[in-house]
């Protein structure tokens, strides 16, 4: 589905990632790593937030370096961004609705889609009115990845859900990735290599801007490097 | 679903404007002229402010305007309705194509930039003396209609009716869903699959095709042009601060804005001339201050709480 071959990408004349190889097929894919290890401009290089400097992106068979970002999500590639990007001055129900306004295959289907939504965040249900901006940060996070399913994507891309949201929460989002993944194939970068372990098939390490491990996740979770770098053992 | 008497009011409201000159002497009408300017103006500042963007440059395309009418009618001898058409045309033109470079920019970046345009405007008008007739200006052989004043208000009228049309076409239809989300969060509403380069080149066109089309409307009422009163800084400022007084973000704001600010700078012009402008200024202060959304935004305020 998503296949990424010899990808360079940087800012300015910094060098960012490194010739870094990625495949995401019908499966749930982690991309582990330390601040700054590139995850996040990795990510924008599929979604076209950023350029790509050499290499090449396929999704569906088709080459994508350089297609706008909106057009990226047309085609099926669902985003949910670091911080929590959604439309703090508009209503959940809006937030959700803008998810599909805009892609062609979602927007016939909305109401169908919005009822899968609020049964894995049944919260959302009670709070459609409520305006997005004025919910916690666990919530918002919620509203942000129900946003994205709205335009029932072939591919969803989360980059680090589990940031500054307490524990509980955590499980609650990897539970319902662990959901998801029956239906939609997954990319999601995170620094909480624990939690995530459990609702992946496979995963990759990035550091510096290179894959230094790429493995199942039952091989990450006994990995010596792994274990010791990521899981504190 | 609206109730029909949500139409009832607005209707009734487009129907007793039409008729006022039927009551009303020339000095009003005058004045009612000159606040439909401003309020179409502020109208159409609004239309791209919903998507965030902040634009000083109404002056500029108001300008820009005024002198494609002129200079058609003077130089070219085109009728009256063609000069304010063209007006239209060519603000919209410019603005498209200089959409592709200031579209790039935000916030602060974009605002500045935008002012500057309208600077550009002026010093080109102001040096093409042969052509636009420098700082001197144009003058008209004849006003439209013959400077009829019913004739006169009720052309500015319509006008004013074409910008709430466009600005309510863009409340009511899929723009708006795809402005405010610009205006909230641009990678959420790209990651939504919105084009936003494509929607701020529409908002901004159709904002400064309005804009040249009131300075063609303006031009041909008047007479004349010159490029310190074709650019005059009041046709930015004061659209500016009658939408802000009037509640940004709405139809409904600029109109109530430019309605209160238009008719009390008159009254003050006359109990203390000069010192009008004073008066208006600490309006303005006191209203940002106490009234951020404006006075739109506390009626809607008042209205969401009562409804529950």
């Amino acid at each position: 589905m998503l296949k990424i071959q010899g990808l360079e990408c940087g800012y300015g004349r910094m060098r960012v990632i490194e010739g870094v190889n990625l495949e995401v097929g019908a499966e749930s894919v982690g991309l582990f790593g330390p601040n700054g290890a590139g995850k996040t401009t990795l990510i924008g290089a599929v979604m076209g937030i950023n350029k790509p400097w050499g290499g090449s992106i396929e999704f569906d068979g088709k080459r994508i370096e350089n297609t706008d970002t909106h057009f990226m999500a047309r085609m099926g590639v669902a985003l949910v961004p670091q911080e929590r990007e959604l439309f703090p001055g508009m209503s959940v129900d809006d937030n959700l609705m803008l998810g599909a306004a805009y892609i062609p295959h979602a927007r016939d289907k909305s109401d169908e889609q919005l009822e899968k939504v609020f049964s894995l965040f049944p919260i959302l249900r009670e709070r459609r009115k409520q305006l997005a901006g004025t919910m916690s940060g666990g919530q918002q996070r919620m509203v942000a990845i129900a946003r994205a399913l709205m335009s029932n994507p072939k591919l969803l891309i989360l980059d680090e859900p589990s940031l500054g949201l307490q524990p509980s929460i955590v499980a609650e989002v990897f539970e319902v990735l662990k959901e998801l993944k029956k239906t939609v194939s997954i990319l999601v970068t995170e620094q909480n290599v624990r939690e995530s372990l459990r609702s992946i098939d496979r995963g990759y390490v990035l550091e510096n801007g290179k894959i230094v491990i790429e493995d199942s996740a039952e091989g990450l979770k006994t990995n010596p490097y792994v274990l010791k770098s990521y899981l504190g053992l | 679903m609206k109730k029909p008497a949500n139409y009832i009011f607005p209707l009734a409201l487009i129907f007793a404007g039409g008729l006022l000159p039927v009551f009303l002497g020339a000095y009003p009408q005058a004045v009612a002229r000159s606040v439909f300017t401003f309020m179409a103006l502020a109208i159409s500042w609004d239309m791209l402010l919903r998507s965030g963007q902040i634009s000083f440059g109404i002056a500029g395309f108001f300008g820009l305007g005024s002198y494609t009418a002129i200079i058609l009618s003077v130089r070219a001898g085109v009728a009256p309705v063609v000069a304010m058409l063209s007006a239209a045309a060519f603000a919209a033109l410019v603005a498209f194509l200089l959409g592709f470079l200031v579209l790039r920019l935000r916030s602060t970046y974009f605002s500045i930039t935008t002012l500057a345009l309208g600077e550009i405007f002026k010093v080109i008008i102001h040096n093409w003396s042969s052509f636009t007739g420098g700082p001197e200006g144009l003058v008209l052989p004849q006003v439209v209609f013959g400077g009829k004043s019913s004739s006169l208000y009720w052309l500015s009228y319509a006008i004013l009716l074409f910008a709430v049309g466009a600005s309510v076409l863009f409340e009511k239809s899929k723009m708006h869903f795809s402005l405010t989300a610009i205006r909230n969060n641009e990678i959420a509403a790209r990651t939504s699959g919105i084009n936003i380069f494509a929607n701020l080149l529409i908002a901004f066109t159709a904002s400064s095709l309005i804009q040249g089309l009131v300075g063609g409307v303006h031009v041909m009422s008047y007479g004349f042009a010159m490029p310190d009163t074709a650019f005059d800084a009041n046709y930015t400022l004061l659209p500016l601060a009658m939408a802000l007084l009037g509640g940004i973000h709405s139809t409904w704001g600029p109109i109530i804005g430019a309605l209160l600010l238009g008719v009390i700078s008159e009254y003050l012009k006359l109990m203390i001339p000069y010192g009008h402008l004073l008066v208006y200024g600490l309006i303005i202060i006191l209203v940002i201050l106490f009234m951020p959304r404006g006075i739109y935004g506390l009626i809607k305020k008042e209205r969401s709480k009562r409804n529950g």
